[in-house]
C-alpha cells in the first residue's frame, strides 16, 4: 500500500480514543486540514470495543507491549468453563444442529469454548463501557453535530440498586413510583419536595441554598432533610451514585442530572450506543472524514519535536515510517506523549481505574423483555468506593443470544480483582460448577480483570501547539471528554463554533422536505420497546 | 407526519479510491455525472426513494467518505447495513483484485445475511480495459453474488444495479417475514432526533404531580 499523502497540515491528530476523534470532527467540520493516525491497526484506543477475537488480541497485547502495560495492567483473564475435549465436541457438534433448527426453548444452551470461538463476531465487548445521560453533554452534541446519524441507541431499561442484601429496582418513571411497594406513600410525597427543590434549582440559586453546606456529606442533608433510611439509599447511591463520604454540592448535582434526562427518551434517563461505546469514537471519524480528514491506522509515531521556521512560526514535526509531518497544532492521546513535551510539575492525582467483564448465560434479574441494567451498588465497606455495574444483552449488538455481558468499574483502591470481585460476587455464580446445575444467580462463562491507569498532565509550559488529551475516566458518563475536547478546541480556534450543524451541507433530498435529519426510523416508539 | 416510503434499505458502496463509487452514487441520486471528483469529500450519503412493485422503498446509499483510501474504514460503516455494492474499475487490474479484500472485509465487520453485488465501473473505457467481462462473471460466480458492468458516465446499468440490490433485500425481508422470524434483534434500537418532539412533560417532577 502507498502512503502518498501531504507532509504539511494544519492540525494532525495522533490516537483515536475519544476526546481526540471529537477533536478532529471539530477541526475538519470548520474546514482545517487534519491528518488523523493511531498506532494501532484499530480505532478507539482505550475505548474501543473488540469482538471475541479481537478482545483476544488487546489482551495478548496488553502482556506483550511494554507501553501498553504502563497503561492497562493487572489483568486477569479466566474461564469457568473447562477445555473442550475432542470427544464432547464431536458429540456437542451433531446436538447443536439439532438445536438451531428444532429450537429447543426452554433448554439452557451449555456454552463451550469453542462456541465463542465460532461466534466471535457477535462479540462486542467495551474495554470502556459508558452510558449517555439523555440530556447530557454528549446527547446534546450528537445531536446539534447532526452525527447522531450514525449510530443508533437502546434506552437502560431499568436502574437497579442493592438493598438490604439483595437487588432492588429504582422507580424511576411514574409507573414505577406507583408500583413500588418499596416506598410508602408518606415517603413518596417527602421525596417528591426534596426532588422538587433540587431540580428547581439554578446554579446560582443553588450555591445560595446550599451554602452552609458547603463542607458536609449529601447523607448528612438528606438526613437533615428528614429522609427515612430506605429513601436516603435511593437517592444517595442509586440517583446520585455517591457514597456516604458525597460532598453535598456534588450529590445535588448528580441528582439533578439524573432528574433532568428522565422522560426524554424512555423509562430511565440512560442510553446505551448500539454495539458499544467503542462506536462513538468511529462516529466522530466519520464526520471527520467526510469533512476532508485523512485517516491512516498502523503509523507509530517515532519521534516529536516543535520547531521555530524561517518566518518565526512554531510547528510540530513529526517523524513516522521514514516520513517527515509538520503541523501548526498536534493533539495527541496523553499516554503517547513523549515524557520531554510534558510538564515535569505533577498534576493533581486522580485514580486508575478498576474494571471487570463477565459473560454470564442469563440476566442478574429476570424480566419480561431483555433488560438494559444499570445497577449502583453502594460500597460494600464503609470508607470503599461505589461500584458501577451495567448489563447488556443480545439487543444491543454486544453478545450472541443466549448471553449477556456485565460490566463492573470502580475508582481504583487496590487492584481489580480485590476491589471488584466481592460484588459481582454479590450478583452472579463464580464457580467453576456445571453449566446446569441451578442457582439463583446466573452463571459466569468467562472473565475479564483489568486496571486501566488515568494519567494527567499537562504540556511542558512554553509549548502552545500541543495538546494532550486524557483517557478514560472512572465516571458513568461521557463528559469529562466532552469538556476536555472543547477545550482543546478553543486553544486551537479561538471563537470557532465547536461542530455546527452539517447535514443541510451534505445531504440533498430529492422528496418532500422535511425540517430535521432524514435518518430517522419513524413510528418507533420513543420508550424504545417497540414489540 | 405522513410517512412517505414503506421501507428504508441502508445501503453501502465499497472499494479502492477511484473507481467511481462517488460517480455512482451521483448518477443514480441525481442522475448527473461530473468528471472532477477527485476524492471524496463532503458526500456522506445520497437518498432516493423508487418503486418496486408497489411499494415505496426509501434508499439511503453510504458513501466511504475517502476511508477506503488507507483501508481505514470504521467498523461503524457497516453497522445495519442491508446491502453492499462492490465496486472495481475494469480499466484497473489492481481494484479488481482487492475486490477479495473487500469481501473479506465486509464478512468481518457487516451483517452475514447483508445482500451484495458487483459493479464492473467505467465500462465505457474500452480502450483501456484491463479487466474483462468473464473475469468479473467469473468472480461473481465463485462469490455466489451477482454481477454487472456499469458506467456512471454513460449511465449504463446503474438504475439497473439499485434496483437489482434493492429488489434482492426486499425478497429477503419478505422470506424472512413469512418464516415469522421477526427481523434482527435491532428492534427498538433508535436514532437521537433533533426535531424530537417531547413525547411526556421534561421533568420527573411533572410526570410524578399526581402525588
Amino acid at each position: 500500500m502507498e502512503y502518498d499523502f501531504p507532509n504539511k497540515f494544519q492540525v494532525i491528530v495522533v490516537g483515536t480514543g475519544m476526546v481526540e476523534s471529537i477533536v478532529a470532527a471539530a477541526c475538519s467540520r470548520i474546514r482545517l486540514e487534519v491528518f488523523h493516525l493511531d498506532y494501532s491497526d484499530h480505532y478507539g484506543g482505550l475505548w474501543a470495543s473488540y469482538n471475541f477475537e479481537g478482545l483476544q488480541k488487546f489482551i495478548k497485547e496488553v502482556k506483550t507491549n511494554p507501553s501498553m502495560k504502563n497503561v492497562v495492567y493487572n489483568l486477569q483473564e479466566k474461564w469457568y468453563i473447562n477445555e473442550d475435549s475432542s470427544e464432547e465436541e464431536s458429540k456437542q457438534d451433531s446436538e447443536d444442529h439439532k438445536t438451531d433448527d428444532g429450537k429447543a426453548e426452554g433448554t439452557k444452551k451449555i456454552w463451550r469454548r469453542a462456541d465463542f470461538a465460532s461466534e466471535y463476531r457477535k462479540f462486542n465487548i467495551d474495554t470502556t463501557p459508558k452510558l449517555l445521560f439523555s440530556r447530557g453533554l454528549l446527547v446534546e452534541l450528537l445531536i446539534s453535530s447532526d452525527i447522531a446519524r450514525y449510530t443508533e441507541f437502546r434506552c437502560v431499561t431499568r436502574v437497579l440498586t442493592w438493598l438490604n442484601d439483595k437487588l432492588a429496582p429504582v422507580p424511576c418513571s411514574r409507573a414505577d413510583v406507583f408500583a413500588t411497594e418499596a416506598v410508602s406513600i408518606v415517603e413518596k410525597r417527602m421525596l417528591m419536595k426534596m426532588l422538587t427543590s433540587i431540580v428547581g434549582y439554578n446554579e446560582e440559586e443553588m450555591n445560595n441554598e446550599f451554602k452552609d453546606w458547603n463542607d458536609k456529606t449529601f447523607k448528612e442533608y438528606l438526613t437533615h432533610k428528614g429522609l427515612t433510611p430506605n429513601l436516603i439509599h435511593y437517592v444517595l447511591f442509586a440517583i446520585a451514585g455517591g457514597t456516604n463520604s458525597m460532598l453535598c454540592l456534588e450529590g445535588v448535582r448528580e441528582c439533578k442530572k439524573f432528574l433532568m434526562s428522565l422522560g426524554r427518551y424512555g423509562n430511565t434517563p440512560f442510553l446505551w450506543p448500539m454495539y458499544g461505546s467503542g462506536d462513538l469514537p468511529q462516529c466522530f471519524c466519520r464526520l471527520s472524514a467526510v469533512f476532508g480528514a485523512l485517516y491512516c491506522l498502523n503509523q507509530p509515531i517515532d519521534s516529536i519535536q516543535t520547531k521555530t521556521e524561517e518566518d518565526g512560526k512554531t510547528v510540530v514535526e513529526l517523524k513516522c515510517k521514514a516520513k517527515t509531518l509538520t503541523c501548526d497544532h498536534l493533539v495527541m492521546d496523553i499516554n503517547e506523549c513523549p515524557k520531554e513535551l510534558l510538564s515535569p510539575e505533577p498534576e493533581e492525582e486522580s485514580s486508575d481505574i478498576s474494571r471487570a467483564i463477565f459473560i454470564t448465560n442469563e440476566t442478574i434479574m429476570p424480566s419480561e423483555k431483555e433488560p438494559l441494567t444499570l445497577l449502583r451498588f453502594p460500597p460494600l465497606e464503609e470508607g470503599g468506593n461505589a461500584v458501577t455495574v451495567l448489563e447488556v444483552g443480545p439487543a444491543t449488538g454486544s453478545c450472541p443470544k443466549g448471553l449477556f455481558l456485565v460490566y463492573f468499574f470502580t475508582p481504583k483502591v487496590k487492584d481489580a480483582e480485590s476491589d471488584l470481585k466481592p460484588y459481582a460476587e454479590k450478583i452472579l455464580n463464580l464457580s467453576d460448577g456445571d453449566q446446569t446445575e441451578t442457582s439463583d444467580k446466573p452463571k459466569c462463562l468467562w472473565s475479564l480483570y483489568y486496571n486501566v491507569k488515568d494519567t494527567n498532565g499537562s504540556v511542558r509550559s512554553g509549548i502552545d501547539n500541543v495538546h494532550v488529551c486524557r483517557g478514560p475516566d472512572a465516571a458513568l458518563d461521557f463528559d469529562r471528554a466532552v469538556e476536555q475536547a472543547k477545550e482543546i478546541f478553543e486553544k486551537i480556534c479561538p471563537g470557532k463554533e465547536f461542530l455546527p450543524r452539517s447535514y443541510r451541507y451534505n445531504e440533498l433530498v430529492f422528496e418532500d422536505v422535511t425540517p430535521g435529519p432524514e435518518f430517522q426510523r419513524e413510528d418507533e416508539d420513543a420508550d424504545g420497546d417497540k414489540q | 407526519m405522513a410517512k412517505t416510503y414503506d421501507c428504508l434499505f441502508k445501503l453501502l458502496l465499497i472499494g479502492d479510491s477511484g473507481v467511481g463509487k462517488t460517480s455512482i452514487l451521483f448518477r443514480f441520486s441525481e442522475d448527473a455525472f461530473n468528471i472532477s471528483f477527485i476524492s471524496t469529500i463532503g458526500i456522506d450519503f445520497k437518498i432516493r426513494t423508487i418503486d418496486l412493485d408497489g411499494k415505496k422503498v426509501k434508499l439511503q446509499i453510504w458513501d466511504t467518505a475517502g476511508q477506503e483510501r488507507f483501508r481505514t474504514i470504521t467498523t461503524a460503516y457497516y453497522r445495519g447495513s442491508m446491502g453492499i455494492m462492490l465496486v472495481y474499475d475494469v480499466t484497473n487490474e489492481k481494484s479488481f483484485e482487492n475486490i477479495k479484500n473487500w469481501i473479506r472485509n465486509i464478512e468481518e465487520n457487516a451483517s452475514a445475511d447483508v445482500e451484495k453485488m458487483i459493479l464492473g465501473n467505467k465500462c465505457d473505457l474500452d480502450a483501456k480495459r484491463q479487466v474483462s467481462k468473464e473475469r468479473g462473471e467469473q468472480l461473481a460466480v465463485e462469490y455466489q453474488i451477482k454481477f454487472v458492468e456499469t458506467s456512471a458516465k454513460d449511465s449504463l446499468n446503474v438504475e439497473y444495479a439499485f434496483y437489482t440490490l434493492a429488489r434482492d433485500i426486499k425478497a429477503k425481508m419478505e422470506k424472512k417475514q413469512e418464516a415469522s422470524n421477526p427481523p434482527g434483534g435491532r428492534s427498538g434500537a433508535h436514532q437521537l432526533k433533533a426535531n424530537e418532539q417531547q413525547r411526556k412533560p421534561t421533568s420527573w417532577l411533572s410526570r410524578c404531580s399526581v402525588l
